[in-house]
């Protein structure tokens, strides 16, 4: 399993608009699951409800954690994704 | 690929650190929710990779592991088999998840909770009860045969052995062994101890006492008793649970049961028996000189309060002092008195019955109004009207009017003089106590105007949503301020009724490409002519965002986001109010949000209300657009 830590910059947090964003980015990369962690809780990347259910805010560190097929390079490419996006 | 329940039952179960460390578990449409006493001893990591689980989050004191619909029963049900735990409802989770109650609320909700389980016996019991007993009244042959032997034995075994089962449900409030709080409960109707119903038949030294405790104990039994096999049973739950903790595991299954049931034992009849029994004396000594206040006023108090005598379970006792009255003065005065407070319950119950649109409810309060007019209360009380708490309150106002009009009533004895108002027996309210009566016109009217002051006061005060009836006057008083009724999309799993009024437009019509992408799921946009959004199901509300301004919701595993305006977000709750929050359940209709258009607007917003099913690749015949 590979992951990164990541500060969120997006004013709004991960809400409706970036999370959806967030989740077809994840769709892309079907042989591997993603999990979005911050504190306690933790998510699949690919559940929309539950993303925007934890309330990530501006300034809220998450992990994100990849497991499955090519995690190098799927850790790699989300993580130019969180910062280009997030 | 079809899912090993059993396999995933059992992985989830070996992450969660230990059976002690699950407090209760229920499931919803789609998720296992757990309650966890130590969250720190779950292995988060491993629980999520088992296969079957698809997601996991943890909100309001619940671990809800995501398992879906259709299999999260199945390995639910695995899951309480390797635990060996028993089944909890989701209310029951969410009680657990709320045991930070104020202590006073927790006392106060006990009875309901306890009795709540029962009344299907209590109904039973209790119609069949006064409809057996009312027979011979009007036609006495009947009461020697054996069919009424036979249904009267039928009729009373619940009211007979009542304790028995306030102890097995107690035992599940109070989270003790519900086969150990049956045996308490049966210990205290134990054959071999003297009936509480017939103890009065006894002189006091004929009574057979144990001088095994420090001081003699009477050994009568619980009959007709609530509020000591409540005690005991807690008692119970207490001893069990601390046991449980602090005895090694190799002995706690035979050491534990058997020291919970002796301390039990030995205190109920010792402690609780005895105290609750002087407290009795004080209730019935005090109910005798209450009666006898001037004008009436007593009487009217009697009559008020005698409703909360029988949550308390202590009316069981009136037949002591209606005994005595009869045997001192041939009248018994008391009768009018409890029949006012009764009938009264029997006129709230009946209103709500008559006024509910909840067939759940309805189908609750109309025998149970049937049941309160022949006297027995208990399932009109405990089923509806003290659930609902003010149909409890114009009872009481009922049953005191009453029993003040019956304190200022005369009655003539069968030798034509006018004596006190009163009845010749004892053991009979409501209608079947008509033939017992010595003026029978002023029963009638008696009961007319106890069950009428009731039932208008129920009527008028008693709404069935409580907190739809507080957002109700602020609406706007518009011709639009109704939920609509149009169904807006429709699956497989079910259908979404218009959440707002207004134009539904397409959802790639809506003013923002993420949403017209289909990015967050399929569903339409309404261009609001109102400021409010119902809820387009009966489902529950799975969040409510800080900012109020978007809700998501979730019935029969379809997931919904409402969300109000379009980058609306960065309004920060200005211009928004919620009415529910997460965990509610909502009914279709209820409202859910309000908005203000000109607000948004005014903020440089558009104001559409997006409506998506945002797990529609989930489902199937998703399908959107107005019908």
């Amino acid at each position: 399993m590979k992951s990164f830590e990541y500060t969120i910059t997006d004013p709004v947090g991960i809400h409706a608009r970036p999370a959806g964003v967030l989740v077809k980015e994840v769709k892309g990369f079907a042989g591997s699951t993603v999990t979005i962690q911050k504190g306690e809780k933790s998510v699949n990347a690919l559940k929309l409800m539950a993303l925007m259910q934890m309330g990530i805010k501006q300034g809220d560190t998450v992990t994100v954690s990849v497991e499955g097929g090519d995690e190098e390079a799927v850790c790699t490419a989300l993580e130019s994704f969180f910062k280009a996006n997030l | 690929m079809a899912l090993d329940y059993r396999k995933c039952a059992e992985e989830i179960y070996s992450h969660l650190g230990g059976r002690d460390n699950i407090i209760s578990a229920a499931h919803c449409a789609t998720r296992l929710r757990l309650v966890i006493a130590d969250n720190s001893k779950i292995d988060k990591e491993a629980l999520e990779n088992v296969e079957g689980v698809k997601g996991m989050f943890d909100s309001n004191g619940q671990l809800q592991l995501i398992i879906g619909t259709g299999t999260v029963n199945k390995v639910y049900d695995e899951f309480l088999a390797v635990t060996g735990m028993t089944a909890a409802t989701k209310d029951e989770v969410k009680q657990a998840a709320a045991s930070k109650m104020p202590l006073w609320k927790k006392i106060l909700k006990t009875p309901g909770d306890v009795f709540v389980p029962i009344l299907p016996a209590i109904v039973a019991s209790g119609l069949m009860m006064g409809i057996v007993e009312a027979i011979p009244k009007f036609a006495p042959a009947f009461g020697q045969t054996d069919w009424f032997s036979f249904l009267d034995l039928v009729a009373n075994t619940a009211f007979a052995l009542l304790p028995v089962l306030v102890a097995i449900s107690a035992a599940r409030v109070f989270g003790g062994n519900i086969f150990l709080g049956a045996v308490i409960g049966l210990m205290m109707v134990h054959p071999a101890l003297i009936n509480a119903w017939t103890v009065g038949n006894y002189a006091a030294g004929e009574i057979p006492t144990w001088s095994i405790f420090f001081y003699p104990i009477q050994q009568v039994g619980y009959q007709g008793h609530v509020i000591p096999v409540l005690l005991a049973v807690l008692l119970m739950s207490t001893i069990e649970k601390w046991l449980h903790k602090h005895v090694p595991e190799m002995i706690d299954l035979f050491v534990t049961p058997l020291v919970t049931v002796v301390c039990t034992a030995y205190l109920t009849f010792t402690v609780i028996g005895p105290v609750f029994s002087v407290f009795e004396n004080w209730v019935l000594a005090g109910a005798q000189a209450l009666i006898t206040i001037g004008f009436g006023f007593g009487a009217a108090v009697m009559g008020a309060i005698y409703p909360f005598t029988v949550v308390m379970g202590l009316h069981h006792m009136y037949n002591v002092i209606e005994a005595g009255m009869i045997s001192s003065t041939g009248v018994n005065t008391w009768m009018p008195i409890a029949t006012a407070a009764n009938i009264a319950q029997f006129g709230a119950c009946l209103a709500v019955a008559l006024k509910c649109k909840s067939q759940k409810t309805k189908s609750v309060a109309l025998p149970s109004s049937l049941s309160a007019s022949l006297g027995i209360t208990e399932p009109a009380i405990f089923g509806i009207n003290f659930r609902f708490m003010k149909p409890f309150i114009a009872g009481m106002i009922g049953g005191a009017v009453g029993s003040l009009f019956a304190s200022w009533m005369t009655g003539t004895d069968m030798n034509g003089n006018v004596v006190k108002f009163g009845a010749t027996t004892y053991g009979v309210t409501g209608i079947p106590g008509i033939p017992a009566i010595n003026n029978i016109p002023m029963y009638l009217l008696l009961m007319l105007i106890s069950a009428g002051v009731a039932f208008v006061i129920t009527w008028f005060i008693w709404n069935e949503d409580e907190p739809k009836k507080q957002t109700a006057p602020s609406a706007p008083a518009k011709a639009e301020s109704k939920a609509p009724t149009a169904s807006v999309i429709r699956c497989a799993a079910g259908e979404l009724i218009q959440p707002t009024n207004g134009k539904v437009i397409a959802r790639e019509a809506i003013p923002d490409a993420t949403f017209a992408d289909g990015i967050l799921g399929d569903g339409v946009g309404i261009e609001p002519s109102e400021g409010i959004v119902y809820a387009p199901f009966d489902g529950e509300v799975t969040s409510v965002f800080d900012t109020k301004h978007a809700i998501t919701l979730e019935k029969n595993g379809m997931e919904v986001l409402i969300h109000v305006g379009v980058n609306t977000v960065n309004m920060n709750g200005e211009g928004f109010e919620a009415f529910v929050k997460e965990g509610d359940t909502v009914k279709a209709g209820q409202k859910l949000l309000a908005f203000d258009s000109a607000k948004i607007k005014a903020a440089g917003y558009s104001d559409c209300v997006v409506v998506l099913l945002t797990n529609a690749e989930e489902l199937e015949k998703v399908e959107c657009g107005i019908k």
